[in-house]
């Protein structure tokens, strides 16, 4: 029933997009009909330079996303063993937490240059904090009654945190992944659109910008889309099968 | 649950169809008001005179005028699309993209002539053909004033207009300039002043390639562009316009030291340093228009645009002083 419901918003948009722009209000440099959009969708996938721009784009977010990841889950472990190591890790968090990767740009330049370095340390920043706080906490809300049995079957170190407490908080994990992944992929746009090669690869948010500086109004419209598609792709396919796999099937979450 | 939907829809729907039925903000035409936009650095320098002596103002008594810097060529030319803006400045290649994609403009006047230069911090690099795979070259973005004459001179100098576009890296000026001070990937920028003064007063910096050379002659680099709407819908303003520019550059050119004074308290730069900027001999303000044959013809060879202006008159207002070398 959801489902159908969202088709119809979706049908009932595009038909008003159309009708705006057969309005001939607006020039079609402002608001191109949708023809123009997918006309030049389907010559960008064609071509194939859509492709590689999304294909680089992704496999940065991946890297970003998976050593951002492991660091939150590291620090999250070391700030579980020590109240030390966790005032330093809160601490860290608390500073670098509010900074939007996008402001840090002007300092990444300087650090890291202008390559894929720097993207890529924009997306760890975007990934690391708020992955790190859900970590935290998802393993202060561990029940001590499982730690415990775990120790009992003489589960230690680093065993006990993969076999008992990183699946015993795997919803918090899930959630902050989710949370992550949502910022890293803003950030990444953001920071792809703020540089980026020329001629050679730069990304999606690159494309959308160099259809800017071009003026192609209906190439831009065609790359947003492409950014949407793989926004409903990640969010409600991949991560719903995750949970559903994971969370849902082991009776950790109702919803 | 269902009602609710349904009244929601339609509520949208009334909302977008009264949002179409009005028209875009009328902005100019009225007399009452002229928006103006620029972008940062000296080539600019006759719009400040024209602020601070407030010669809009006395030449169209009872106007407002509204200036707006905006970040790059794009923006200006998105917002002269929306009708926010009636008289843009910018170099010549944007101006022809958009000219190109069917913007309603033409341009009204030269503003300046200006050094532009691609600057290195690597020693051994004396002509392109020095560059190695490893370079990076930072040009304010794809298809600007920068990376045309660059591509022009790679075009000249290596056979390849295209040869250096995968090493080329947008950033806007000041990101480019704390990048190839920095020293870290980025090896040379192309950039004009005030930009262009300060990298080459930095040890180890020299100058690879100049406008001049890339271009082959000289060259207009900034130009005042008005919308149709304005010039058609009010002749009065768009003269008054036209005659202020006209009022700011001969002030410039016939009171340099007085002209720095003001300017340098605007640039927040020495004054003797902005005066010397006067008097370099590639810094020229007037409002002769030079270069678009030239430029059109390499963007139209090399796919950036899809055709030439087959008569000064699709690209330019009447009056418009044209000299091609």
């Amino acid at each position: 029933m959801m489902r159908i419901h969202k088709s119809i918003w979706f049908v009932l948009f595009l038909s008003l997009w159309e009708l705006l722009a057969r309005s001939g209000r607006f020039s079609p440099l402002v608001f191109p009909p949708l023809a123009a959009v997918f006309k030049a969708l389907f010559h960008a996938l064609a071509s194939g330079e859509l492709l590689q721009e999304t294909g680089f784009s992704i496999l940065l977010i991946l890297e970003g996303l998976l050593v951002g990841a492991v660091l939150a889950l590291l620090l999250g472990m070391a700030s579980s063993l020590s109240p030390l190591l966790r005032s330093f890790t809160e601490a860290l968090a608390a500073l670098a937490h509010p900074l939007p990767g996008i402001a840090l740009l002007p300092v990444i330049i300087l650090w890291l240059g202008t390559g894929r370095a720097s993207i890529l340390f924009i997306i760890i920043h975007s990934v690391l904090w708020p992955m790190l706080l859900n970590v935290m906490t998802g393993f202060r809300a561990v029940p001590k009654v499982l730690a415990e049995t775990g120790r009992n079957f003489g589960v230690r170190g680093a065993r006990l945190f993969l076999e008992v407490y990183v699946p015993a908080s795997l919803p918090y994990l899930l959630a902050g992944l989710r949370i992550a992944w949502a910022r890293a992929w803003r950030a990444l746009i953001s920071a792809e659109m703020i540089f980026g090669a020329v001629g050679g690869k730069g990304g999606l948010g690159w494309y959308i910008f160099k259809q800017r500086v071009f003026m192609d109004t209906a190439g831009m419209f065609s790359a947003l889309i492409v950014i949407i598609l793989i926004g409903i792709l990640v969010e409600e396919v991949i991560f719903e099968r995750v949970e559903a796999a994971t969370i849902r099937k082991w009776g950790m979450t109702d919803q | 649950m269902k009602r609710g939907l349904l009244k929601l829809i339609a509520l949208i729907i009334a909302a977008s169809l009264t949002a179409a039925g009005c028209t875009p903000k009328e902005t100019s035409g009225s007399g009452s008001r002229i928006a103006i936009a620029e972008q940062y650095g000296l080539a600019y320098a006759p719009l400040q005179i024209v602020k601070e002596l407030k010669l809009l103002e006395k030449n169209l008594p009872g106007t407002v005028v509204e200036w707006k810097q905006l970040g790059n060529t794009a923006a200006i030319r998105e917002a002269m699309l929306a009708g926010e803006v009636d008289a843009g400045f910018m170099a010549i290649p944007p101006f022809l993209i958009g000219w190109d994609k069917g913007m309603p403009w033409k341009i009204a006047c030269g503003l300046s002539k200006s050094p532009v230069g691609l600057v290195t911090n690597r020693e051994e690099i004396r002509s392109l053909r020095d560059f190695g795979d490893k370079d990076r070259i930072a040009v304010p973005q794809p298809g600007s004033v920068q990376h045309i004459l660059l591509s022009m001179a790679c075009e000249k100098e290596l056979g390849d207009p295209h040869k250096l576009d995968n090493q080329l890296v947008t950033l806007a000026h000041p990101e480019g300039m704390s990048a190839l001070l920095s020293g870290r990937d980025i090896t040379a920028h192309f950039t004009a002043p005030p930009y262009l003064m300060k990298e080459l007063a930095e040890p180890g910096m020299h100058e690879v390639l100049n406008g001049r050379q890339a271009m082959g002659g000289d060259f207009t680099f900034i130009a005042g562009v008005t919308t149709a709407a304005f010039h058609d819908k009010d002749p009065r303003a768009y003269k008054a316009f036209v005659r202020s520019i006209q009022e700011a550059i001969d002030y410039i050119n016939n009171n340099r030291e007085k002209a720095a004074a003001i300017l340098a308290e605007a640039y927040k730069m020495p004054e003797a340093e902005l005066l010397s900027y006067l008097l370099m001999e590639d810094a020229a303000y007037t409002t002769v228009v030079e270069g678009i044959e030239p430029f059109a013809q390499f963007m139209e060879r090399n796919g950036y645009i899809s055709k030439v202006p087959g008569e000064l008159n699709e690209i330019v207002w009447e009056d418009v002083h044209d000299e091609n070398p």
